[in-house]
């Protein structure tokens, strides 16, 4: 139940508010994505896969959306299998979570031949979406254990 | 935590519906039957984001504020300096504007008396206690300018140039206590002498030599001219009689005559390089009744 509240609230923040930030470079965090890696890495590979794949589905559907269903859905599937396994300890994981997400976008979006995939939006764009996650990830995971840790203690 | 084989068969069913989903999605375009799905997304979480907007606004302002502000004290700079120079231009184009009609004015008196004459402008001012008054201008040996020549401005006359370098040139009033000036009575051929008297140049002292002519307050005089024009041009009106004193058995009558010209305003300026071939007489004066 909480891992849903946290997965849901953070779809919300990404879209309200996140990506209008006028951060410099264009470029938002992707808090959706560091939100389903926290949560999986808490609750094991099973439950990874179904979260992100709800997660998923959710952005997929929320509005604005240009992309085909399922594609988000996808890739955090598989976000929340891989920090669900663990890779490592869980910095290395949360790092290879946030590197991989990127490229299954481009991979699933180039295979349904998405307009807009092309090598130089992922080198540009791309990157500097996973500086930024990157950087948000330490108060991201934070909060989502923290919020797990009351919610098991109430 | 190890996968076990019950999380990858959940992982592999789960990555199959999503490609599914994206198969028949992309598949059949618009008419695609997920589009259900996706307008109820749309109208849920459409409401959600309209809601949020006005709290996300603070938020999003404060970071664009955060984001722009070492770009923002070069804006404010810019535009500080473009203000002043704005400001100092208008200010100058009214400056203009003002000179602009004053010497119109003074070309209309000049071509009124048929007087040629060089423009110029006060750039500086000397008012000495009450012992001289003079003035520079602007225009000098370069522009015509020589000593003695008369200068007046649209009003009247202002006084006599007595010293001249290539582009400036130095110019004593009329109410300079050292000036005198031939001067007659307007309407008829009672002659006089206009002197000086200080007082930053509210009022000259009128000698007419004749003591037994009318004199009465209200009269205006006019310059009588000397021989060729030099120093001072026949015709330029000098001023008004305010004040006649009684001096009972003196050979000369005193009246106290204020100047047309301000002369404790002057900006724009004229110097006569050439005296009419006719005397204008009292031409150039203004017509009665109308104050210039």
């Amino acid at each position: 139940m909480i891992s849903v509240l946290v997965v849901v609230v953070a779809v919300l923040l990404q879209l309200m508010l996140v990506n209008r930030l006028p951060l410099p470079g264009g470029a938002a965090p992707d808090l959706v994505l560091l939100a389903v890696a926290a949560v999986a890495m808490a609750r094991g590979p099973a439950m990874g896969a179904v979260i992100g794949f709800s997660a998923g589905l959710l952005v997929d559907v929320v509005p604005p959306t240009a992309h085909a269903m399922g594609e988000y859905a996808f890739v955090l599937t598989v976000i929340g299998f891989l920090a669900g396994r663990g890779l490592g300890n869980p910095v290395t994981t949360i790092v290879a979570c946030v590197l991989v997400a990127p490229l299954l976008e481009a991979a699933v979006g180039g295979l349904v031949g998405e307009p807009g995939v092309s090598m130089a939006a992922l080198v540009t764009q791309a990157s500097v979406t996973v500086v930024y996650t990157l950087v948000a990830a330490p108060l991201v995971v934070w909060l989502t254990t923290r919020v797990k840790q009351v919610g098991a203690a109430a | 935590m190890r996968d076990t084989r019950r999380a990858r068969l959940i992982l592999g069913l789960l990555l199959a519906a999503a490609l599914v989903l994206v198969t028949v999605d992309h598949r059949t375009g618009d008419g695609s039957p997920l589009s259900v799905a996706r307008a109820g997304g749309s109208w849920l979480f459409g409401t959600a984001e309209r809601f949020g907007t006005s709290v996300a606004r603070p938020v999003t302002g404060f970071v664009k504020a955060l984001v722009n502000a070492p770009g923002a004290q070069g804006d404010i700079d810019k535009l500080k300096a473009e203000n002043a120079k704005l400001r100092a231009d208008m200010a100058a184009g009214k400056l203009n504007a003002a000179r602009s009609a004053e010497l119109t004015r003074l070309l209309g008196t000049a071509g009124t008396g048929g007087y040629k004459v060089v423009p110029a402008s006060v750039v500086a001012r000397r008012t000495q206690g009450a012992f001289e008054d003079a003035i520079e201008i602007d225009a000098g040996t370069d522009d015509g300018v020589r000593p003695e020549m008369t200068v007046l401005n649209a009003d009247g006359l202002v006084g006599r140039v007595i010293m001249a370098s290539p582009r400036t040139a130095t110019v004593v009033l009329l109410s300079d206590p050292a000036s005198a000036a031939g001067a007659r009575l307007e309407g008829g051929d009672e002659i006089g002498v206009v002197h000086g008297v200080g007082e930053y140049g509210r009022l000259v002292q009128f000698r007419l030599l004749d003591s037994t002519a009318p004199l009465t307050r209200g009269t205006r005089i006019v310059s009588f001219g000397s021989q060729r024009g030099v120093p001072y041009v026949a015709g330029v009106p000098v001023g008004v009689i305010e004040r006649v004193e009684a001096t009972p058995g003196e050979l000369t009558r005193i009246a106290y005559a204020r100047p047309f010209a301000d002369l404790t305003s002057l900006d724009v300026v004229g110097v006569v390089v050439q005296a009419p071939s006719r005397d204008p007489r009292d031409a150039v004066l203004p017509a009665r009744g109308s104050r210039r």
